[in-house]
């Protein structure tokens, strides 16, 4: 049988598309489990009746160890509600693997670049959010998906558990600086509705990849991003070769070694992230969603 | 941290120094320094400028001089002022057309020519507004839709948008008479440009495809140096052949987010037959991640996911 395959075109991904890791599941309180393949991280959540899954993981495979998972974790009960966190498609592409027949939730533009995009196996929305707060009562469980604005991928959902003291944000603050070239993070107003989230009464932190944290490290998660920032911008001024790999992640070591050199991953990876940073004081920030403003260009021309 | 507005920024310094969008206080060595810039006639009325790095071109009109883009810092738009009095110091700029919203190529019009009109494409102009970077003009002339035709001071070209190739309303100049097409950000000589900054890449490649069908022989890029019709056909095969590469690359296990281990993927496999391009040794291993992450997350929002016009000019 073949894979569903996103937007592969490549014949010989099928391997790949099929392979199911070994999945880690952890009970984070009565009802809520995270579950991790080792790469990405999501959440689920027990509710009366059925289970409210958020992502699908990056593959069919995983997609299929996601769903084991959640039936070892939560036997006689199926995924009734996948909520996608954004529209990636290594987090959210394969629904059609994972839980078919479920009702799915998103953001609406996340809807809309899901639309456009038609990807294998990444099932469309068939329930649209709006605005940047919304309560949601599930089969008995209540919970809060946000949307603060732009900050990664299209309509990047959070969601706030307040029995557990607890927020699931994906891919936008890690627990270490493993940041790469930070793709299509918005970062013009990253930090600042980050920081909005410290509003919220919560303890533990549940990232879209890596290990569980908690509110202090997302906190020095801001703060990171902030002095990459700073940093990027004294590189530029002082006429570092902003293109050269080995030049930027000299300089991001000097200037912020000290305060976040012990973070995972600073030594591999603060020369990427330097670029990409860099690279938004010289453009001025991609988009629409790198504005003060942000909006999102030509999304009235997807129904 | 401390912070501050563009304005407040903008502020420390002296008056024509525009600090884009840094927040930083200044003084911002790089926005004030000089920059040589080099011209050279292209055909006709058509001049190209350079200061090493980046590209633009100007044109010869009966009264005045039409300028595309403003170069990347209040010191460069200053030195591109200054080439275009060295070849026509009698000539004011009148009009400038910006390519693309990045502040890079179109940040400094305050600096070039304050009192120019400036035309650009709808999807251009309302980032720049919304962006309200200092120095950056927004458009007095806008057009929309894929192509206009221009007759200003005895000039005669067209503006096309093809759809969405890199940044926004990003259009190309061509020239019907002289055989000349000018495009920014899009094909550049060599290996592509660190991660292919605000590269919608799902449509890219077909998109640009469609300049083929226009009658030219010479195409300057908004970088390096200019090329032809057989160089602009093979830097846009290059772009097919990365997304084979990087699919491939993701099915041998190789992680996008080790840029160790993608420089010795790259080097073994791939340098034999690319190391000759330029700028190999500096950008293709980071080509490759952008790639791979392109199909590992599925194309970058609305404009990384249209699907392509395909439809002759």
């Amino acid at each position: 049988m073949s894979e569903h395959q996103g937007i592969f075109t490549h014949h010989a991904t099928q391997a790949y598309l099929a392979a199911e890791p070994e999945m880690k599941t952890e009970q984070l309180s009565d009802r809520l489990w995270t579950v991790s393949d080792g790469h990405g991280r999501s959440i689920f959540v027990e509710g009366n009746q059925g289970v409210i899954a958020f992502d699908t993981f990056g593959t069919p495979g995983r997609a299929r160890a996601y769903r084991s998972a959640v039936e070892q974790a939560v036997p006689g009960k199926s995924v009734g509600t996948v909520i996608y966190t954004h529209d990636h498609l290594d987090h959210a592409g394969f629904a059609a693997d994972f839980a078919p027949d479920a009702t799915i939730v998103a953001d609406e533009m996340t809807a809309k670049v899901i639309k456009l995009r038609g990807a294998d196996g990444q099932l469309p929305v068939t329930q649209t959010l709006s605005g940047r707060e919304n309560r949601v009562t599930l089969e008995g469980v209540e919970f809060l998906l946000l949307n603060p604005g732009p900050t990664h991928g299209t309509g990047n959902l959070s969601a706030y558990f307040a029995d557990e003291r607890l927020l699931f944000s994906c891919d936008t603050i890690l627990p270490n600086a493993r940041y790469g070239l930070m793709p299509d993070y918005h970062l013009a107003n990253f930090v600042r509705y980050m920081r909005g989230f410290l509003e919220l009464d919560f303890a533990r932190f549940v990232p879209g990849r890596y290990e569980v944290t908690d509110r202090d490290r997302f906190s020095k998660g801001c703060d990171y991003i902030e002095a990459m920032a700073v940093a990027c911008q004294q590189a530029f001024i002082e006429m570092v070769p902003i293109w050269v790999h080995d030049a930027m992640a000299g300089y991001a070591k000097g200037a912020l070694g000290d305060r976040f050199g012990g973070l995972d991953g600073f030594d591999e990876h603060a020369g990427l992230t330097a670029i990409r940073v860099v690279h938004h004081y010289l453009m001025g920030g991609w988009g629409l969603e790198d504005t003060p403003t942000p909006g999102i260009l030509l999304a009235d021309q997807v129904g | 941290m401390t912070e501050t507005t563009p304005a407040e920024a903008a502020s420390d310094q002296a008056p024509d120094d525009h600090c884009g969008i840094f927040t930083i206080p200044g003084p911002l060595a790089i926005q004030s320094a000089w920059r040589d810039i080099t011209f050279e006639p292209v055909r006709d009325q058509i001049w190209t400028v350079s200061e090493g790095i980046y590209r633009t071109i100007f044109l010869e009109g009966d009264t005045g001089v039409i300028a595309f883009d403003t170069f990347s810092t209040p010191g460069g738009a200053r030195a591109y002022q200054g080439a275009i009095q060295r070849v026509f110091p009698h000539k004011p700029v009148h009009t400038i057309i910006y390519s693309h919203d990045h502040l890079d190529h179109t940040g400094y019009a305050a600096d070039l020519a304050p009192e120019a009109d400036i035309i650009a494409h709808d999807l251009c102009d309302r980032v720049i507004r919304a962006r309200e970077s200092d120095g950056q003009l927004p458009a007095t002339e806008i057009w929309s839709g894929e192509r206009k035709e221009y007759e200003i001071d005895g000039l005669r070209f067209e503006l096309l948008y093809p759809g969405p190739t890199h940044g926004d309303g990003n259009v190309a100049a061509y020239f019907p008479d002289s055989k000349v097409l000018f495009m920014v950000d899009t094909v550049i000589p060599g290996v592509g440009y660190t991660f292919f900054p605000d590269w919608h890449l799902t449509p890219y490649v077909p998109t640009m495809r469609r300049f083929e069908s226009l009658d030219w022989d010479v195409f300057v890029p908004g970088h390096f140096w200019i090329t032809d019709r057989a160089g602009f056909a093979a830097n846009l095969d290059y772009y097919d052949q990365m997304a084979e590469l990087a699919q491939q690359a993701i099915v041998d296990g190789l992680d996008p987010n080790d840029y160790a281990a993608v420089i010795r993927y790259s080097n073994e496999k791939l340098k034999p037959k690319y190391g000759v391009f330029f700028r190999y040794d500096e950008y293709f291993a980071m080509n490759l991640m952008r790639y791979m992450l392109h199909y590992l997350t599925g194309g970058w929002g609305i404009e990384g996911n249209m699907p392509a016009i395909t439809t002759p000019f």
